[in-house]
């Protein structure tokens, strides 16, 4: 079945089958007649963080939600084109979409957390897909995932205070942690360091590095920098097309698009 | 652009008269503009003392009655019962044949004069009879028992005091001063009023039956209208397509809210009682009739609430993967209640103290028990309020306002209820 689709043309590294999580072919995204979207094709390597990059507007989120169908809960957005996870088409009548968000977890540009206790942030998603039988397991789900999150020995004699009475990072690791808790396959952020403070963007751009192996991490950033530290693999998307995609070290000091270098140079942003 | 273009400014002097005067015209307008709004504040807190201190001083007499004591002599009387008699199944049927009016009547003459039946209310009957059920050996005894004293009696208690003052009166009040001294006379907390319904002699009236038929049509109510109001807001929400009939219902909705509650009662006539058949003067009727005008106000404040959820709650929901009834029952719902209960307030408020769409579907009988069931014909507060407003003896006029303390400590009392359930769930936050 993988071997019918043609390699992305834009595509710079064969990502090695066995590592391979999701592939996008000819990806259309519209919102009612607007295209936001135009023939994205992509491998997401297991192994790797990927950034998505590009000028604002291009179409970097809204590729990013197609990945967990977040686009289907806006009414006019209609996506075209094939997305496989672990070679399944996630656009399949037969996929069930509460399971692929479990399994793709979301990660927003603004902190997010319900206005409910820590622990209830964290314990909400294991909750719902039944994924402790007893109280004892969901407190070791909540804290192995706030641990993992780097947020447990911040929280831990807070449990019970409300998720939206911490700082903006810790909000923004907590929303990690709650992503984390479902035990997702895939982690994708969007701008997750857009709404904080440099110490809160490092710590972040930390856990991402520490997350990296465990989960397939797509973070979409308008930050070059950012891309440069966090990820190993970059995509470079303009006007909704993805113009280049490569090793992340090779596209910034060796891009073979003249769009992509005039990006990177900082003539357009 | 260059600097020639913008010619040099002189820098601005803080300190000139004009602008001390524009600080101080500035602290003047801000210091009047507090004034006015304490005004505002202390003319409707006025207002609402002022409402309080007369029903409550008015009101407060109506709870309480005077009694007179009959020292009725049972084994002398007309009345030939023995209490063995009373002792079988058909005990009701011997008490309402025997002739206790005439008794009671005989021993208010025997004791108080010519004039005695004038001192006992028209209800005093009813007493004897209460006492003898209740211990049937009294028949072979003599025995004092305290019955309701007339209106005028009760208005010779209150001294002389606010009322139009006539001869007559003024004979009442002295000999109200002889009974008293003579302890034939007491007064106390009406039990009768706290229990019973309404009566055309207000020493015998209730606020029971009035109180009663209120808390049935508002169980109907808002056990109609909470969940339907909920249930349209959630549709025309989250779920409705943005179209031509949704744009129609949304307007007809916003309409209805405002359509003068006469209208519902005529609906409700047409429909409940003319097509439907329920019961005329029923808490069913009045309570459906209610939640008809209630809906619209939960369905707006509901709409409201919902929208006020931030999206970023929804993503977050949708993004660990709960389905969209989760999202709306463990988020939506739960983030948008305070405002649901802030608009079911104002509705049912309003829905309580209505009159006139009730005064149509004929909950303006005069219903002398109180209802056992929401199918029994009923009265409310508001339409007894009314009705007694409207007598003409003057013991209804602090029944009135007796009765108007209990509708506003129903209306605190459901608030309440709402409130504490408000403030319950805006903790979650
Ligand atoms: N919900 C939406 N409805 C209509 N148009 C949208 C919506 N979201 C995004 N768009 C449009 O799609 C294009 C891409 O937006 P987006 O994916 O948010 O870009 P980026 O994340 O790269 O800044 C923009 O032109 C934007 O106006
Ligand atoms: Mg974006």
């Amino acid at each position: 079945m993988n071997d019918e689709i043609a390699a992305p043309a834009t595509d710079r590294i064969a990502i090695p089958p066995e590592t391979l999580k999701m592939t996008a072919r000819d990806v259309d995204v519209f919102y009612g007649a607007k295209q936001a979207i135009e023939k994205v094709s992509i491998d997401i390597g297991m192994d790797h963080v990927t950034a998505f990059i590009g000028p604002s507007g291009c179409g970097k989120s809204t590729f990013l939600r197609t990945l967990n169908r977040m686009n289907d809960t806006i009414p006019i957005a209609r996506v075209t084109g094939q997305i496989e996870l672990d070679g399944e088409n996630i656009y399949d009548a037969s996929m069930d979409v509460v399971q692929l968000r479990a399994r793709v977890g979301m990660v927003f540009q603004k902190p997010n957390p319900f206005p409910k206790s820590i622990f209830e942030n964290v314990a909400y998603g294991p909750r719902i897909h039944g994924l402790s039988t007893s109280k004892a397991e969901l407190e070791e789900i909540v804290e192995k995932s706030l641990v993992r999150a780097g947020l447990w020995d911040e929280v831990k004699d807070r449990l019970t205070e409300s998720g939206t009475a911490l700082s903006g990072g810790q909000q923004q690791r907590l929303c990690i942690a709650r992503a984390i808790a479902v035990d997702p396959e895939v982690i994708l952020m969007d701008e997750p360091c857009s709404a904080l403070d440099p110490i809160a963007t490092a710590k972040i751009e930390e856990l991402i590095h520490e997350l990296r192996g465990r989960y397939a991490i797509v973070i979409v950033t308008h930050n070059m920098q950012q891309a440069a530290r966090v990820s190993q693999r970059t995509a470079f998307f303009h006007l909704g097309t993805l113009v280049e995609y490569g090793e992340t070290s090779d596209l910034f000091t060796n891009p073979q698009k003249e769009r992509t270098k005039d990006y990177i140079t900082g003539r357009y942003g | 652009m260059n600097a020639a273009q913008f010619p040099a400014r002189e820098p601005t002097d803080w300190t000139t008269d004009a602008m001390q005067r524009r600080i101080r015209a500035r602290y003047r307008a801000e210091k009047r503009f507090r004034i006015y709004g304490l005004f505002a504040v202390l003319l409707s807190a006025g207002f609402l003392a002022f409402l309080l201190i007369t029903m409550l001083s008015s009101g407060a007499r109506g709870f309480t009655q005077t009694e007179i004591a009959l020292p009725v002599d049972f084994a002398a009387s007309d009345i030939f019962l023995e209490p063995a008699q009373l002792e079988g199944g058909d005990r009701d049927q011997l008490l309402a044949g025997a002739d206790f009016q005439g008794l009671a009547e005989q021993t208010a003459i025997d004791a108080y004069g010519e004039d005695g039946t004038m001192l006992i209310s028209n209800g005093a009957w009813l007493r004897l009879r209460e006492a003898v059920a209740d211990d049937p050996e009294l028949l072979r005894r003599e025995e004092r028992i305290w019955v309701q004293a007339s209106t005028e009696v009760d208005f010779a208690a209150r001294g002389a005091d606010g009322l139009h003052m006539t001869d007559e009166r003024r004979a009442m009040i002295d000999r109200y001063a002889q009974l008293e001294a003579d302890g034939n006379v007491r007064r106390g907390l009406s039990w009768t009023f706290l229990s019973s319904a309404d009566s055309s002699d207000p020493t015998l009236v209730g606020i029971w039956g009035a109180f009663k038929g209120s808390l049935l049509t508002m169980i109907v109510t808002i056990a109609l209208a909470f969940p339907v109001g909920v249930l349209a807001a959630v549709y025309l929400e989250e779920y409705a397509p943005k179209n031509r009939w949704t744009d129609l219902i949304e307007v007809s909705i916003n309409n209805l809210a405002a359509v003068p509650s006469i209208i519902f009662g005529l609906l409700g006539l047409a429909v409940f009682i003319n097509t439907f058949h329920l019961p005329r003067s029923a808490a069913i009727v009045g309570g459906l009739t209610l939640a008809l005008m209630t809906m619209p106000v939960i369905v707006i404040a509901g709409r409201n609430a919902i929208k006020t959820v931030p999206p970023s709650i929804r993503d977050a929901a949708l993004g660990v993967g709960a389905s969209p009834v989760q999202v709306l029952t463990h988020h939506v719902l739960p983030l948008s209640l305070p405002g649901i209960l802030t608009g079911t307030i104002i509705g049912m408020s309003r829905a309580l103290g209505e009159t006139a769409p009730l005064l149509l579907i004929g909950m303006r009988a005069f219903v002398p028990s109180p209802p056992s069931g929401f199918t029994d014909a009923a009265t409310v507060l508001p339409v007894q309020i009314f009705l007694w407003s409207d007598e003409l003896d003057p013991g209804f006029v602090e029944k009135t306002s007796a009765a108007i303390i209990v509708l506003l400590v129903f209306l605190l009392a459901m608030n309440g209820i709402a409130i504490w359930l408000r403030n319950k769930y805006e903790q979650r936050w």
